[in-house]
């Protein structure tokens, strides 16, 4: 019981830890990448610190509602995504509950923004929407084929499945799909080619555009925890999780700087672009890992 | 109380609302509104009852059946409740209207004979009722007159093929075993050769289909559904359509059995296979078409095909968390799609009878209680934890994956994103963003109509964090199917492969929004502003014009729009105009001159006398 509740407060933390290392991560490397000197690692919790005491505007009622529920979507999701050996919600729904969690997110967002009243806004989240179609797609494949392959829908079973058997991505049933899923990656993540949604030079950072202080702060911390959840989903289903928090932590720091070296060298897409990329190879990789999973079964 | 007394009060009330509305309108509302709870309240005493009434006349020396048991109660209540809820909202909704007397007596006559209709034990009675539904839907679809009557007539065209189709499977039924009633046929029906049964099976099918509006028979559905009143189309939408599922689920389920119906095969092709196949092209194809839709009611109404698909694939799934996650749909879809049509109703109401998605926005300021009501349906749709719609939905699923069918489950999880994109758009276009000026005296919607929005969004919720409620009575009926039994407590499923705990999951996300909100209560203070006061880098904000709402999906309608057409739709209407064609053409030869038919007479006597002779013999 202890450990149980240990591990409800643990593992958020942890989560947001993780997401705003990987935030200041993502600002020092991009800096170096294009020789300049950036700013330190810790810029995102001074920026934090800043945004949370600043005095600033609401849009009222739904513009506050809307980016509590998708932090707090983003929080229950954690608590049911197994990060190393700590996963509190392990025993209700599994990966099909996490899938509809993580509904709540763009939802929470998207009714914030509508709040927002700012066409900006609004083309953001059209875009977003139109994005998370795009890779929603082979994304579904992608954990279908897994679910099929392991016959469970417990992430916990999965990634324990891999820590005895081998990691998913180097096993013959499910290479394509861990293939497919690597494609469809950055557009998960929201980092180049696919930054439509956030695209500041077009629309104003869309979906932040009314933010300002507090609203700013949660809208960066729900980007932190999204990081880490992205990043913790394909470490448990192909990477074989982690039997300890720092080992899965090393594995996230991994996938996110082969992300990052993609967002530094490519420029943006297109929403169609997007699309059409998205629906072409990720998908037909996808399609095949998962008629190769039924397959093999 | 029998059941043919709650009957008489249902259709007897019904008859005398019409008669007190040429006296007084006033008392014709409270009497409408006092039926309707009086039935809803009847129905209700016959919880866990298991009735079966004969009746004391009969037909051609055959007994005619009255009957409730757990399956027939599950679908009386929801029809009484959408039912009642609907007259309520409909108090202010058609008070300024032509013809209230008519309309209210159409509205109650509907309900009667869909209680009728589930409380039917043999294939007559059903057959009296399911034809009084179809005939006074038709009159209510085309109430409105102008684009309605073109609506009606192709409901009714399509509905009159389903009843034919009807009488052959009821009549081939009685030629076989010489009786009408459903359990006396249900007993024959396990030595029925797979022939019979598979002929049964398709034309039930046809019938039920029509009326579920399962692809590739939705075609009367989307333009029924947008111009009926909005009352009414929450029935519709939300119960009147479920007839079909009734019907499907008693001629497979109840009459055929599920062992006979999943032993039905031709090669390797199941009938249960495409039933299934069926439900998740009803799925995908709609909710997509939805997305595409400028029509607020349309939108619903593509999407009423698009959650029949849950349903239709669910129940031809056959395992007992697909029926169960099927049957509860049918509820939950009767809660939530029954409120997203009241609140375009009401939204209707007071804008004049606007409902195009493009020229609103902004009503959220205006109408808030509308809007709570609009956003808990649209969290049902979607199947959002804490709402009804979610536990549903995660039965399917899990019965498909559990049951290795990851190409249904990608089906049914790709609709439930269409269904969150064309929500989104629904609920912004409608209550978000900037108010237009036109708009900036708009009243609240009138206290009739947000007592049902409040009552249906409480039920939402309330059977999503407490599902096993209604889950009770679904496991009742599944279990006398024949399908395993299915363990339930209030909270959820227990089943052999994992709990839904669906209290974890509510609690889970009440405390993480209770936690996310004390850090915004207790960080910097925020000041209230008004919709105009947003950022336009710089310029000014063009008054009126500083909204983004056509089109709101504007590059995945290029991508996508050309290819999402209703082709059956197309197909329906060739054909219907190659018949006329043809038509015409024989109309010709009939030109009403006895001249021409006694040339015709000599010219056929001609063509056989020479037929005659210069045969080969």
């Amino acid at each position: 019981m202890r450990w149980f509740i240990a591990q409800i407060i643990l593992s958020p933390l942890f989560a947001l830890a993780a997401g705003i290392f990987f935030m200041g991560l993502f600002r020092v490397i991009m800096a170096r990448i294009q020789w300049r000197y950036g700013p330190p690692m810790a810029q995102p919790l001074i920026d934090l610190t800043r945004l949370f005491s600043q005095k600033t505007v609401s849009h009222g009622a739904i513009f506050d509602f809307g980016i509590l529920l998708s932090l707090a979507g983003s929080l229950v999701v954690i608590l049911f995504l197994p990060m190393g050996n700590m996963c509190p919600m392990s025993g209700s729904g599994g990966l099909l509950v996490v899938l509809y969690l993580m509904l709540l997110m763009p939802f929470g967002g998207a009714l914030s923004g509508g709040g927002g009243a700012n066409p900006n806004i609004s083309i953001g989240i059209s875009r977003k929407f139109i994005l998370s179609l795009g890779y929603e797609v082979p994304f579904l494949l992608v954990i279908l084929a897994v679910m099929t392959h392991y016959e469970t829908i417990s992430l916990v079973e999965i990634a324990q499945h891999q820590q005895e058997g081998g990691w998913a991505i180097f096993s013959w049933s499910l290479f394509l799909s861990g293939i497919a899923y690597l494609l469809i990656f950055p557009a998960m993540l929201g980092i180049r080619p696919f930054d439509v949604a956030s695209a500041p030079q077009e629309i104003s950072s869309g979906i932040n555009v009314e933010y300002g202080g507090k609203y700013l702060a949660l809208a960066h911390i729900e980007h932190a925890l999204s990081l880490s959840i992205g990043l913790a989903l394909f470490v448990n289903l192909f990477l074989g999780g982690g039997s300890n928090v720092g080992y899965f932590f090393l594995k996230m720091v991994v996938i996110f700087f082969g992300g990052l070296c993609v967002h530094a060298v490519l420029p943006r897409f297109r929403v169609e672009q997007a699309i059409k990329y998205l629906w072409k190879w990720p998908t037909a990789l996808a399609l095949t890992g998962l008629v190769i999973a039924v397959l093999m079964r | 109380m029998t059941l043919g007394l709650l009957l008489i009060v249902a259709f007897g009330g019904a008859l005398l609302t019409y008669l007190l509305g040429k006296i007084s309108s006033k008392l014709r509302d409270v009497w409408a509104v006092l039926v309707s709870l009086a039935v809803l309240f009847g129905t209700a005493t016959f919880y866990g009852k298991s009735v079966h009434d004969a009746l004391s006349y009969k037909f051609l020396g055959l007994p005619l059946v009255l009957r409730t048991n757990e399956l027939s109660w599950f679908f009386a209540i929801a029809i009484c409740g959408v039912g009642s809820l609907s007259i309520i909202f409909s108090l202010s909704y058609i008070k300024n209207r032509e013809r209230t007397d008519f309309y209210y007596f159409l509205m109650l006559l509907i309900n009667a004979s869909m209680l009728g209709i589930v409380f039917a034990g043999d294939l007559l009675s059903f057959y009296v009722f399911w034809e009084i539904m179809s005939w006074s839907t038709f009159l209510l679809i085309s109430y409105n007159r102008g684009n309605a009557l073109p609506a009606g007539m192709k409901y009714i065209v399509m509905s009159v093929i389903g009843s034919a189709a009807y009488l052959v499977a009821a009549l081939s039924l009685y030629a076989k075993y010489s009786t009408l009633t459903f359990s006396a046929i249900s007993t024959q029906m396990t030595t029925a050769s797979p022939g019979f049964t598979l002929f049964i099976l398709i034309l039930g099918f046809m019938v039920f289909g029509i009326k579920n509006a399962v692809v590739p028979f939705h075609t009367w559905l989307p333009d029924a559904h947008s111009e009926a009143p909005s009352p009414f189309s929450a029935v519709l939408s939300g119960i009147l359509i479920k007839m079909g599922t009734y019907g499907l689920i008693l001629f497979l389920y109840v009459l055929v059995g599920f062992n006979q119906f999943s032993q039905l095969a031709w090669k390797a092709i199941s009938l249960q296979t495409v039933l299934c196949w069926l439900g998740a092209i009803t799925i995908v194809i709609p909710t997509f078409i939805a997305l595409m839709q400028d029509d607020a009611k349309r939108l619903l109404a593509w999407h009423s095909i698009g959650q029949i698909g849950y349903i239709i694939l669910g129940i031809a799934f056959g395992t007992s968390l697909g029926v169960a996650g099927g049957a509860f749909h049918v509820l939950n879809h009767a809660t939530f799609k029954a409120l997203l049509f009241l609140c375009v109703g009401a939204v209707e109401y007071r804008t004049g009878g606007v409902r195009d998605l493009n020229s609103l926005g902004g009503l959220m300021r205006k109408m808030p209680i509308t809007f709570i009501g609009a956003l808990i349906g649209a969290f049902g749709i979607i199947g959002m934890p804490l709402t009804n719609g979610f536990v549903s939905k995660w039965l399917i699923y899990k019965t498909l994956i559990l049951n290795q069918n990851p190409f249904l489950a990608f089906a049914a999880l790709l609709g439930t994103w269409g269904t969150l994109l064309s929500f989104y758009k629904f609920l912004h276009n409608i209550f978000l963003g900037q108010l237009p000026d036109k708009y900036k005296d708009l009243k609240k919607a009138p206290t009739s109509m947000q007592i049902p929005i409040l009552l249906y969004a409480g039920i939402i919720v309330l059977f999503g964090v407490l599902p096993g409620i209604p889950l009770k009575i679904i496991g009742g009926f599944v279990t006398s199917f024949g399908l395993t039994p299915l363990k339930i407590n209030l909270w959820g499923i227990v089943s052999e492969t994992g709990i839904l705990n669906t209290i974890n999951v509510s609690m889970a996300v009440v405390s993480a929004f209770f936690v996310a909100w004390v850090v915004f209560a207790f960080a910097g203070r925020s000041v209230p502003t008004t919709a105009q006061d947003t950022y336009a880098a710089g310029a000014q904000i063009p008054q009126d014009k500083y909204q983004y709402s056509v089109e709101f999906y504007n590059p995945l309608y290029r991508m996508v729009g050309s290819y999402l057409r209703d082709v059956i739709d197309e197909f329906y209407g060739w054909l219907a105009r190659v018949t006329q064609m043809t038509g015409e053409l024989v109309r010709r030869v009939y030109t009403g001159d006895v001249g021409d038919y006694v040339l015709y007479i000599v010219f056929i006597v001609a063509a056989s006398i020479g037929l005659k002779i210069w045969w080969p013999t």
